[in-house]
C-alpha cells in the first residue's frame, strides 16, 4: 500500500484585490512506498510546502486529491500515525518545553500515564533533556527546531513528513537530525522530507521527488535519478602512453589530469563498454589505480552548473 | 471531547496570561470605584447609580474582552501558524473552534464573575442591604450576551484579518443593540425592497437588547415571566449558529 498518494493535485491561489490567479502546484502526482526515506527537492517557490500542506489537510487542493494512510487527507483520522515537522517551529509562546510536548502528546492520544515517559524519550532523542521547565520563547531557533522534531517523534508515527527541518541549523544539530533520520529509517518508518540541501538527499534518501515551478520533474529512486546524469566510467592510471591516449580519445574517451594530480584520468562515456577499455589498458601494460562510475552531482543534475566529469560544467539533465 | 477540552484548557492558559485582560479589568475596577462616588451626585439613589454603572461596566468589559482577546485568540493562531501544531494531528477543525470558544468563555466568565462579585459586594457594603435577585439575572444574561459576542468574534476571525474582525465584532454588538430600531424603520419604510432588507436584517442580527434588563434592575421594575429563560435559550441558539458558521468557514479555510 502506498502510505501517501498524491493524485494530480493542482492548487491555484487568488492573490490581491483583483484576485489574480497564481498556480502554486499543477497536476502533481506521486506516491510514497512504505518503509522508505524519500527526499522532496525543488528550488524556492517550487510548490513543496504547498504540496506538503495539502497532504496534511491544511490546504485544500483546487483539483485532484491526496490519500494519506488510505484515507482522504481532508479526513482528520487519516493523520493518525502521521507526524509533521514544519520548516519554522510554531509554538505557543506561553508554554514551557515540557508543556508543549505534553500538549502534543495528548492531542495524538498518548495516554496520561505514558505522557511523562514519552516526554523524556523524545526530549532525550533531540538532546533537550533538562530543558522541560524552560519557556519556549527563551529557546534559540535551533533549539526550538529540536523541540519541533521532538514533538514529531511522539507516539509511534508510521509516516514522518518534514518540511525543510534542517533549514538554518548549526552543524551539530544537522548531524543530530541526520542521525535521527537514519535511525527512524532503520526502524522501518516512512520519511518524506523536503530540503534544498541535496547533500542531505544523497546521504539519507532512497527515493526522491523533484518539483520545479509547481510541476513534477522527477519521481523515483535516487540511483535512477543519478543514472540520468551518468558521465561514464573513470579509470585512474599512473600514466598513459601518448599513442594510446590519442587512440582512446578517437574512440570517445576523455583524458585529463587526475583530480588529485596523481596520474591520468580516463573517462569512458556511459554508452561504451568499460570492460573493453580496461582490457585495452591491460594489454598495453597500463594498470589502473582506481575504477569508478562517475555521475553528475545531484545539484548539477537538478539545477545545472558545475560538477561534471572531465568535460566540466553541464546543464541539468532533467 | 478530549481534544476540545485540551484546546480549551490551552486557550484558557493563554488568555489568563494575556496582559490585555488585566488592563481591561483594571479599567473596570476604576469605573466601579467612580460609581461609588457618583451616587452622591445623582438624583437617583446610590444603589441605582451603582447598579446602573456596574451593569454597564460589565457589559462594556465583556465586549472589550470578547473583541480584543476573542479576535486575537483565533486570528493570532492563524497568523502565527501555531494552529499547524494542532490541526496536523487527527483533530477536527470544528473541535478546534469549539475548544477555542470554551477556553475563551471560561476565562472571560471567571473574570466576569470576579467583577460581579466586587460589584455586588460594593453594593452590599455601601447600602448595608442584600442585593436584589434581579441583579444576578442581569449578570447571568450579560454572560449569555458575551457568549454570543465571543462566537461572533471567532466567526469574523475565520475569514478576515484581526483588525477587521474587531471592527466587525464591535459593529455586530452595536447593530445587535439597535435591532429594535431596525424593526421600527422597517415598519415605516414604504419601499418594499428596503423594507424586505430591513426585515431580513432584523431576523439575521441578534437582538442583544433581550440580554439587557438593566432598567428593570435599576428601577426595581418587574421582569416578564420566563424572559430570562427565553433570552438564555435565544443566546444559546445564536451562539450555536455562529459557531456552526465558524466551523464551516474554518473547515474551508486554507491555512
Amino acid at each position: 500500500m502506498n502510505i501517501l498518494s498524491v493524485n494530480g493535485i493542482t492548487k491555484v491561489y487568488r492573490r490581491g484585490f483583483r484576485a489574480v490567479r497564481v498556480t502554486a502546484v499543477e497536476g502533481v502526482s506521486f506516491a510514497l512506498a512504505e518503509n522508505r526515506i524519500t527526499g522532496f527537492v525543488g528550488p524556492n517557490g517550487a510548490g513543496k510546502t504547498t504540496t506538503i500542506k495539502m497532504a496534511m489537510g491544511l490546504v485544500r487542493p483546487t483539483s485532484g486529491g491526496v490519500t494519506l494512510m488510505g484515507a482522504a487527507a481532508e479526513v482528520p483520522a487519516s493523520r493518525a500515525g502521521v507526524s509533521y515537522v514544519s520548516e519554522q517551529p510554531y509554538f505557543y509562546k506561553h508554554l514551557t518545553v515540557g508543556e508543549t510536548v505534553d500538549f502534543s502528546a495528548r492531542l495524538i492520544g498518548v495516554k496520561q500515564a505514558s505522557v511523562s515517559a514519552e516526554r523524556k524519550r523524545v526530549l532525550g532523542a533531540v538532546e533537550l533533556t533538562g530543558r522541560e521547565g524552560s519557556k519556549v520563547r527563551s529557546l534559540s531557533k535551533g533549539l526550538q527546531q529540536r523541540l519541533n522534531m521532538a514533538c514529531g517523534l511522539l507516539g509511534d508515527p508510521k509516516l514522518l513528513i518534514f518540511d525543510e527541518p534542517m533549514s538554518g541549523l548549526d552543524p551539530p544539530s544537522r548531524r543530530l537530525f541526520r542521525g535521527l533520520f537514519k535511525k527512524l529509517g532503520d526502524e522501518g518508518r516512512t520519511i518524506f522530507f523536503s530540503t534544498h540541501v541535496l547533500e542531505d538527499i544523497e546521504a539519507v534518501c532512497r527515493d526522491v521527488v523533484v518539483l520545479d515551478g509547481g510541476k513534477l520533474r522527477f519521481t523515483g529512486s535516487v540511483s535512477s535519478l543519478l543514472s540520468k546524469g551518468a558521465l561514464g566510467t573513470e579509470f585512474v592510471v599512473p600514466s598513459l602512453p601518448d599513442k594510446l591516449a590519442e587512440e582512446l580519445r578517437a574512440e570517445g574517451g576523455e583524458v585529463a589530469q587526475a583530480p588529485d594530480g596523481g596520474g591520468v584520468a580516463l573517462l569512458i562515456p556511459p554508452q561504451k563498454d568499460a570492460t573493453e577499455y580496461q582490457r585495452k589498458l591491460y594489454e598495453n601494460g597500463v594498470f589502473c589505480v582506481s575504477i569508478r562510475k562517475r555521475t553528475m552531482p545531484l545539484e548539477s543534475l537538478l539545477y545545472g552548473g558545475g560538477g561534471g566529469g572531465a568535460g566540466g560544467a553541464k546543464e541539468g539533465a532533467l | 471531547m478530549r481534544v476540545m477540552w485540551l484546546v480549551a484548557s490551552n486557550t484558557f492558559k493563554e488568555t489568563v496570561r494575556n496582559k490585555v485582560l488585566y488592563n481591561i479589568l483594571l479599567v473596570a475596577a476604576v469605573v466601579l470605584l467612580l460609581a461609588m462616588s457618583f451616587g452622591d451626585l445623582s438624583v437617583m439613589s446610590r444603589v441605582q447609580v451603582m447598579s446602573d454603572f456596574g451593569l454597564a461596566t460589565m457589559s462594556l468589559t465583556g465586549l472589550l474582552l470578547a473583541v480584543f482577546i476573542g479576535v486575537g485568540v483565533l486570528g493570532a493562531e492563524i497568523a502565527d501558524k501555531t494552529v499547524y501544531g494542532v490541526l496536523c494531528k487527527p483533530v477536527d477543525r470544528f473541535q478546534f473552534i469549539i475548544g477555542k470558544f470554551l477556553g475563551l468563555f471560561v476565562t472571560l466568565g471567571i473574570n466576569f464573575i470576579l467583577i460581579a462579585l466586587v460589584f455586588i459586594a460594593a453594593i452590599t457594603v455601601m447600602t448595608t442591604r442584600a442585593p436584589q435577585a434581579a441583579i444576578f439575572s442581569a449578570v447571568f444574561l450579560l454572560m449569555v450576551e458575551m457568549s454570543v459576542i465571543i462566537a461572533a468574534a471567532i466567526m469574523w476571525s475565520c475569514f478576515t484579518t484581526p483588525t477587521l474582525a474587531a471592527i466587525f465584532t464591535l459593529s455586530f454588538y452595536v447593530a445587535g443593540h439597535l435591532n429594535d430600531l431596525i424593526t421600527l424603520s422597517a415598519d415605516v419604510q414604504t419601499n418594499p425592497f428596503l423594507k424586505a432588507v430591513l426585515v431580513a436584517l432584523h431576523y439575521i442580527l441578534p437582538n442583544l437588547e433581550y440580554f439587557n434588563i438593566r432598567t428593570q434592575v435599576v428601577f426595581g421594575l418587574p421582569i416578564a415571566d420566563g424572559h430570562v429563560m427565553f433570552a438564555a435559550l435565544y443566546g444559546l441558539l445564536y451562539t450555536a449558529v455562529l459557531l456552526l458558521i465558524s466551523s464551516i468557514l474554518f473547515e474551508r479555510k486554507d491555512l
